[in-house]
C-alpha cells in the first residue's frame, strides 16, 4: 500500500477552521492546496506523532494565497 | 476504487488482516451526502459511525444552549471518521456534522453490529479501539495547533 500522510491543517488569520485530511502526497513548504475551492500555501510543516505502518502525521501550516 | 482499498486508507482500520477488513466491509454500509444535509445534530441520540470516503463535511458546534449561531470547528475529508464518541460512550452528539460537498460519500458503520464484530474478534477489536484512540489524539492536537 503506498503511503498515506493524514494532515492537519491550519490556516493563519484565524478565519477558516482548518481541516484534517487524507493525502497521498507529502505536502512541503510552498506547495498550494485546496481546502473549501480556496486556494492555500503551505508555510511549514511538522511531523505530528510517529508513523504507524503506511500512515504519516502530520501538521500543516498554511497561509490565504493573494488573488 | 476497490471497496477493501478503500478500506485500507482509513486509518481507523490499519493493522487489520485481508479478513478482518472483509468482516468490517460487511457491516459497512454507503451513504452518499450533498452539500448542506445534515449526517448528524449536536444533543441528538446516535448509533452510527461515519467514515468519509470521499469528498469534506464540517464539525458545527454551539457551546451552549442559548447559543443560537454553531461555529465550524474543523472541516474533515477523506479518510477521517466521525460518530466515534458516541459510538464508544453512547452518550449524545457532541457536535453537528453536515456535508460541505457534493457527492460526500460516507461508509456507515451501526454501533450493535460494531459491538458485535468487536466481541466476536478481540484483535480486531482492540486494534479498532486503538485507532479510534489515535484519531481522538489527533483531534486534540490539531486543535491545540488551532488555538495557538
Amino acid at each position: 500500500m503506498a503511503k498515506v500522510y493524514k494532515v492537519s491543517y491550519v490556516v493563519l488569520g484565524g478565519k477558516h477552521p482548518g481541516g484534517i485530511t487524507n493525502t497521498e502526497s507529502e505536502p512541503k513548504p510552498g506547495d498550494q492546496v485546496t481546502l473549501d475551492k480556496n486556494r492555500y500555501s503551505v508555510v511549514e510543516v511538522i511531523s505530528l506523532v510517529p508513523p504507524r505502518g503506511e500512515f504519516h502525521y502530520l501538521h500543516v501550516t498554511l497561509k490565504p494565497v493573494e488573488a | 476504487m476497490d471497496p477493501i482499498a478503500v478500506l485500507k486508507s482509513v486509518e481507523l482500520f490499519e493493522g487489520l488482516s485481508e479478513d478482518e477488513l472483509d468482516s468490517v466491509l460487511r457491516i459497512c454500509h454507503q451513504r452518499t451526502f450533498k452539500a448542506g444535509d445534515l449526517i448528524t445534530e449536536q444533543g441528538h441520540p446516535g448509533d452510527e459511525l461515519f467514515v468519509i470516503q470521499d469528498g469534506f463535511v464540517e464539525v458545527l458546534r454551539k457551546d451552549s444552549t442559548t447559543d443560537s449561531t454553531p461555529k465550524t470547528v474543523v472541516n474533515l475529508g477523506r479518510g477521517q471518521i466521525v460518530g466515534e464518541m458516541a459510538l464508544v460512550d453512547r452518550g449524545r452528539r457532541s457536535a453537528t456534522v453536515r456535508a460541505i460537498s457534493d457527492e460526500t460519500i460516507v461508509q456507515v458503520i451501526q454501533r450493535d453490529d460494531f459491538d458485535r464484530l468487536c466481541d466476536s474478534n478481540h484483535h480486531l477489536g482492540y486494534t479498532v479501539m486503538r485507532n479510534i484512540a489515535a484519531d481522538l489524539s489527533f483531534k486534540l492536537r490539531h486543535s491545540h495547533f488551532s488555538h495557538r
